[in-house]
């Protein structure tokens, strides 16, 4: 008997190509408009993607600071005070996040994110302007859960990794190998639903706060 | 499954006649009209590149399509590259038999659900189920609607036909034994309620299946969008991670992704982009500290290779955003489960006889007034009410439908084919039309016209026919 995937794969040859076999060569062709993809149809803007990034978060409901590097620390407990909750947090990795060295006015767990998991700090991969969204990516330091389990996300993102589109995030996944890590997490906005009477909601299931802290 | 031809006809219009007289699911679609087309509006007054984008994604998907087997086999290799695992199924029953297999294996007691519409067409509840599992769909929508044993009315929002106050009575039913006593009736508390106790089952399921909106060949990761994150919840706690989806979703690249995302979330939600669209390609890699151990994708056909190269090919390129939904009027006035299967509204009408059988579901592709708007607001241009239109043509030459639609349709062409006859017997009928309504400006009864006035008023026409008009004044074309 023919397996489902030879029988599937043979009506669409049938439909497609009155059943001839598919080529090596028409393989290579399709790899290669692969491997060749460019962008196509991209929105227009004229702002610079910080400005623009900043303005299209606040428009989903974020929140953001604008920081040094050496005050990764002050603007989280900043942040964190600010909204009445302790200073702890389970935290991500990233060159940023690893540099910093944490003082005894944080509490730090480097591990997976549970149910009770309050805040996580996480740090982008990259930054999309034209939609307000960051890329994350999972690895080894990086548990994927840390982004949807807590109430309260803190995103931090070097300035000059903020690009203008989808696109040029590919581009440096691409670069870096970052496509074979398991997930990447495009992120935009805290969690929210519509599901009751199409009336929206914050915090469904993932966060009900996004800050992100901008490093400069 | 098959129901006699007649027997379908009785249950859509006597489905449809419950609907209209619903009061609570009218209310629940009251509150919903307006939102999704007001919301969509923006979202495209705001892009000036919105048909542009449009017509790039329509060229994306009929590359794809053409090209359907190739990018499949690329995507099979770069999943296995990953360390994941594709199973292909040829029906719904197969497909449920692999993931019943899956999650048996596994041992698995509870099964969480990330929104899968492919999941509904292969009845895959029931059968885990039966295999006995616990099934707990995490969407808020699709939750809510499990809850209460119903299936999603609206492919995008499956809860739409429910109001607050049978959300609240569902919650305190299936939630107080769990120790949730207290009523709630705001929207917030119960949406929190719903948050606390779906959390306890994301972090004990052993399975998590999920849907995927697209396939992308270029690193075989599978893309889920959502709002609620729970998806990347059922994606990424459980031990076992499954995808469900039908071929025609894979797509060749990244950037071609980016394409594709530009246009679903402003049609279906009106957002720029929703708040999670996540990439998962594979088990966790050597090294993580989590992640699903095994990953396995189902890629499903039940009948959609049978539609390539033929005049309903378009109907492929759907991305289900549920836009042609929330534009029809039919779809706003009686609901999702009038359609009786998997999916409704425009779409519906033309993928539910194409997939399950041109003898099943004949009065859709009739339920519909022909005014276009599903075509004209598709993200990929897919000709939805050409498509219907297609659908009768194929009834009729198939002689599906009854006798005496078919005489009257005969009768109505040879009549229309010979002008001054036509305009002769027309002439009658109008005038008395006219006289009867002409008080109020409408009928409420006319003989013959019961299955128009049972239900609404029917304008009352001119006095004399547009030619007769023409040919009074004098000016003669």
């Amino acid at each position: 008997m023919k397996s489902a995937r030879d029988e599937i794969l043979g009506t669409l040859r049938k439909s497609l190509a009155a059943g001839e076999p598919r080529t090596a060569r028409r393989l290579e062709e399709l790899r290669s408009r692969i491997q060749n993809s460019l962008p196509q149809v991209q929105p227009h803007f004229d702002d610079d993607p910080l400005t623009r990034f900043c303005h299209k978060h606040v428009a989903v409901h974020g929140t953001y600071d604008r920081i040094r590097s050496d005050g990764i620390e002050a603007a989280v407990v900043r942040h964190l005070t600010g909204l009445g909750l302790d200073t702890q947090w389970h935290l991500g990795s990233g060159p940023l996040l690893d540099q910093t060295r944490w003082t005894d006015q944080a509490f730090v767990y480097r591990k997976t994110a549970d149910k009770n998991t309050k805040v996580a700090v996480s740090e982008a991969f990259a930054a999309v302007a034209e939609t307000g969204t960051l890329v994350l990516c999972s690895g080894p330091a990086v548990p994927s859960s840390q982004n949807f389990l807590p109430d309260d996300h803190v995103i931090v993102v070097e300035s000059h990794r903020i690009v203008r589109h989808t696109e040029d995030a590919w581009a440096m996944l691409r670069d870096s190998g970052a496509t074979s890590r398991r997930a990447v997490n495009l992120i935009t906005g805290p969690s929210k639903t519509g599901d009751i009477e199409q009336t929206i909601q914050y915090g469904a299931h993932g966060p009900r706060r996004l800050h992100v802290l901008i490093v400069e | 499954m098959s129901l006699s031809a007649s027997s379908q006809r009785v249950e859509f219009q006597e489905r449809a006649r419950q609907a209209l007289g619903s009061a609570s699911l009218q209310r629940a679609m009251a509150k919903a009209r307006g939102g999704f087309v007001d919301h969509r509006q923006d979202a495209v007054d705001a892009l000036p590149e919105f048909d542009a984008i449009r017509d790039a994604a329509r060229d994306i998907k009929d590359h794809v399509l053409a090209n359907l087997d190739g990018y499949l086999e690329l995507y099979e290799q770069k999943v296995i590259e990953n360390g994941g695992q594709v199973h292909w199924a040829r029906d719904a029953d197969e497909a449920s038999r692999i993931i019943a297999g899956i999650c048996t294996e596994a041992g698995a007691k509870t099964v969480t659900k990330g929104k899968s519409m492919v999941s509904e067409e292969m009845y895959l509840n029931p059968v885990l189920e039966a295999a006995g599992m616990t099934v707990v769909e995490t969407d808020l929508g699709e939750y809510i609607v499990q809850l209460a044993g119903e299936t999603p009315s609206h492919i995008i929002a499956p809860a739409v036909h429910k109001t607050r106050e049978q959300i609240t009575d569902l919650f305190h039913q299936h939630h107080s034994p769990l120790g949730y006593t207290d009523r709630m009736t705001q929207r917030e508390a119960l949406v929190n309620e719903a948050r606390s106790v779906l959390r306890e089952r994301f972090v004990t399921a052993d399975v998590g299946i999920t849907g995927a909106n697209f396939l992308v060949a270029e690193t075989g990761a599978n893309v889920i969008v959502t709002n609620e994150g729970n998806g990347d919840l059922t994606s990424c706690l459980p031990r076992i991670h499954i995808i469900t989806a039908g071929i025609e979703k894979v797509i060749p690249s990244l950037d071609d992704l980016s394409v594709l995302l530009r246009v679903l979330a402003r049609s279906a939600t009106g957002q720029e982009f929703s708040s999670y669209t996540s990439l998962y390609s594979g088990p966790r890699r050597i090294g993580d500290m989590e992640g699903p151990e095994a990953y396995h994708v189902v890629l499903l056909d039940n009948g959609r290779s049978r539609l390539l190269g033929g005049q309903y090919q378009p109907m492929l390129r759907c991305i289900r955003c549920g836009a042609c939904l929330n534009h029809c009027p039919v779809y706003g006035a009686i609901g999702g489960h009038a359609y009786g299967w998997v999916y409704p509204g425009p779409m519906g009408s033309v993928l539910t006889p194409l997939l399950n059988g041109f003898d099943q579901s004949l009065d859709l592709p009739n339920a519909c007034t022909l005014n276009g708007r599903c075509k004209e607001v598709c993200p990929v241009r897919i000709p939805l009410s050409d498509l219907l239109l297609k659908h009768r043509l194929e009834q009729h030459d198939r002689r599906l439908n009854t006798v005496l639609g078919r005489f009257l349709l005969s009768a109505w062409a040879w009549l229309v084919c010979r002008p001054r006859l036509y305009q002769g017997v027309m002439a009658l009928p109008l005038w008395v039309m006219h006289r009867l309504g002409q008080r109020r400006g409408v009928l409420s009864r006319f003989p013959g016209a019961g299955g128009w006035t049972d239900s609404r008023d029917l304008p009352t026409p001119a006095p004399r026919s547009f030619l007769r008009q023409w040919h009074t004044r004098n000016l003669r074309p």
